[in-house]
């Protein structure tokens, strides 16, 4: 294993991780922030599962914003190779210069050297984060790592255990400065545990009502505080039925912020049916929830949320 | 934040030593730590206070945890060694630091590991009490397998193996050279063609999808109710086995047996007879949740590949937990490339998979399939092309 550089960029303390992220406007908790400061400081990989729309690949794009950095991203699907992941020669115009040198009356010797040189090379996400000038390292996400096949795994795991790159026409490519990586997924198979191992492991839950009613106060600016306290206790309520897609915080802050351009400041349950959309995705969750009664939780989630706002005073 | 430990050396080794100690209770407690990981817990003292309890608890997960079930197991082992990790730390700046003061944590460790020790029994008191309980029904009978004629499996062989042609492979998204493929090849066109002539190619170089092998799996239930089923269970086994030669299988009924190896010897009859002696609650009582479950723990990292199909078969009558059953299932899904129930019930006519334990497994199932004869084979081999 090569020696370890060190990284360009680094928090200074955990407060400073909960901090930054405060003002890229991401409510974080200890444990993540202490995670994602553990990940830069030790320059490991962080990987983070949890349900969909728990905010995963936002905490990357945060990440990138405070270090104030390039987010590379590699979007993960069955059937990805190196190819698209790592680098690609430009066929068309390896193809064209040949024609070129001919044209030009180049010796027959000479004809084709340059063709397998960086000018021809098209570089793809790992690489591109690989290949940093060592200033400014950028934050690599491989989102829903999941939905890869095993032998990108099995590749992945290469990559990120050495941080160098063999491209057999040139030769080894070493980050000169590791990235910061962040790693995806929404658990619909198992990963390796080799993989696995070579991370910083974190879950991330659905939040509590306090942390969801915060997200929503910063996320969706000039909402009521009794609004958004009904929403998330709304939420709360749906989450405890078992949809066949639950959901996350993505969808809490979508409906919040339809309810806004709505002009609702009261959740009432013409104004919730209408907006339905915003938070179930599938007809089955929808049915279900009417077969529940809007009605019923939209007036437990009222009386609920305006007992906690009083008591908490917000 | 800067080590607050790590002012003197032996401050440092006694808190590795705390480290490695808190790792063998995690290990006595069933949650391996890789080394490796551990190296990265004693790294993150240079950056975390670990005089905080929530900080140093979080550092310990994020590096030696890998998946979120195993979080509750060991939130409990870290509240009991934090107490004796503590009481080390002052015994560290009282007396003189090292050996005495790793010497007590050595102790505490010892303790803790007794301490769960004899929790342990008494947890595996009730899980006997209960796997007794089935016990009661489970009928340790030997059937006599070994009355199967050659021509009953020939004939099972031959309508299986068109099903096993389509479970076994399946086309690659990866693409490799072919010299019949359709898509050309530039990368090897160019590298081996560009010096010689740019004008024209002096030979086309193509690539294809590669066919890929698929792993099976087979978890055969031979419960009291499945008995009808035994001689159409054991030719399909064969069946697949004589084509497929790693196909894993194991039976279950109140507990797990794999039984790949005994399969694995010559001659059926012999086999057969073995099969009868080692499955020893052949046609007892069913826990299908439970034995799920117990496959999970103790065969599926080790059985599966994110390319087995896993293929499930039963009647779905269980008498264990539901919510234990929909646990397992979705273990067992995650694990899998695909996971099949093949169900003999399905076959006669007017059957609903109303029963509590099929009911639970449905959602979890990628194909719900008839398994009532030899014949029902054919529209599975359908079933799973469609699925490629």
């Amino acid at each position: 294993m090569s020696e370890r550089q060190p990284a360009a960029h680094q928090f200074d303390s955990i407060e400073a991780v909960e901090a930054r992220f405060a003002e890229e406007g991401y409510v974080t908790d200890r444990m993540l922030a202490t995670t994602v400061y553990l990940a830069v400081s030790l320059g490991k990989p962080v990987f983070l599962e949890g349900e969909p729309g728990v905010g995963k690949t936002e905490v990357a794009k945060v990440i990138a914003g405070t270090l104030n950095t390039e987010l590379i991203r590699l979007q993960c699907y069955e059937g990805l190779d190196t190819a698209h992941a790592l680098y690609e020669w430009n066929y068309p115009r390896q193809l064209l210069e040949l024609r070129l040198q001919e044209a030009r009356g180049l010796n027959q010797e000479e004809i084709g050297r340059n063709l397998f040189s960086e000018e021809f090379l098209l570089k793809r996400p790992l690489l591109r984060a690989i290949q940093n000038d060592g200033v400014q390292p950028p934050v690599l996400l491989i989102d829903e790592i999941d939905r890869s096949d095993e032998e990108f795994e099995a590749f992945l795991l290469e990559v990120l255990s050495d941080f160098q790159i063999t491209i057999p026409e040139i030769g080894t490519i070493e980050a000169r400065c590791r990235p910061v990586v962040v790693l995806t997924s929404n658990r619909t198979r198992e990963l390796h545990d080799a993989l696995k191992r070579r991370c910083l492991y974190h879950w991330i839950d659905y939040p509590n009502f306090s942390k969801e009613v915060q997200i929503i106060t910063t996320r969706v600016p000039g909402i009521e505080p009794r609004l958004s306290a009904q929403i998330c206790r709304f939420m709360e309520l749906l989450r405890d039925q078992d949809f066949y897609k639950r959901p996350g915080i993505a969808e809490t802050i979508d409906w919040a912020s339809a309810l806004l351009s709505l002009k609702v400041t009261d959740l009432d349950q013409a104004s919730a049916e209408a907006t339905l959309g915003c938070i179930l995705k599938y007809r089955g969750d929808i049915e279900k929830l009417r077969a529940l009664g809007i009605e019923d939780l939209v007036q437990q989630a009222r009386v609920v949320s305006h007992y906690e706002a009083v008591s908490s005073g917000t | 934040m800067i080590a607050v430990i790590g002012q003197t050396q032996h401050h440092e080794t006694s808190m590795f030593k705390q480290v490695v100690h808190f790792s063998r209770v995690l290990h006595n407690e069933g949650l391996s730590v890789n080394p490796a990981n551990l190296i990265d817990l004693c790294r993150c003292f240079d950056y975390v206070d670990i005089r905080s309890r929530d900080d140093f608890h979080t550092a310990a997960c994020t590096t030696l945890l890998s998946n979120r079930e195993d979080l509750d197991l060991f939130d409990r082992v870290f509240e009991r060694f934090w107490d004796g990790t503590l009481k080390l730390g002052v015994n560290v700046v009282d007396d003189r630091p090292g050996e005495p003061g790793s010497g007590e944590g050595k102790k505490e460790a010892r303790t803790e590991h007794l301490d769960s020790e004899a929790d342990d029994p008494a947890e595996k008191g009730e899980d006997e009490a209960d796997a007794l309980s089935y016990s009661a029904d489970e009928i340790l009978m030997k059937r006599d397998l070994g009355t199967l004629t050659d021509e009953e499996i020939d004939q099972a062989s031959h309508l299986t193996k068109e099903l096993i042609a389509a479970i076994a492979t399946q086309w690659s998204r990866r693409k490799a050279p072919d010299k019949r493929g359709m898509a050309p090849d530039f990368r090897r066109m160019l590298r081996r063609n560009a010096l010689h002539s740019a004008e024209g190619f002096a030979e086309m170089r193509y690539l294809s999808r590669r066919i890929k092998k698929n792993r099976l799996l087979l978890l055969c239930d031979v419960s009291g109710s499945m008995q009808r089923y035994s001689k159409f269970m054991i030719q399909f086994i064969y069946g697949l086995r004589s084509m497929i030669p790693d196909l894993e299988v194991a039976v279950f009924s109140t507990r797990v047996t794999r039984i790949t190896d005994l399969l694995r010897r010559k001659g059926i009859e012999a086999s057969l007879s073995s099969v009868a002696e080692k499955v020893q609650d052949w046609s007892g009582g069913t826990d299908i949740g439970g034995c799920i479950g117990e496959f999970n723990d103790l065969y599926a990292a080790k059985l599966l590949r994110s390319r087995s199909v896993v293929i499930v078969l039963s009647d779905g009558w269980d008498r264990g937990d539901t919510d234990v059953m929909r646990e397992q299932m979705s273990r067992l899904k995650r694990r899998a490339y695909k996971l099949l129930w093949l169900n003999p019930l399905l076959g006669s006519q007017g059957y609903r998979p109303l029963c509590q334990g099929m009911a639970t497994a449905l959602p979890y199932l990628d194909f719900f399939l008839p398994a009532h004869s030899l014949g029902s084979l054919s529209q599975l081999a359908e079933t799973i092309r469609k699925m490629n």
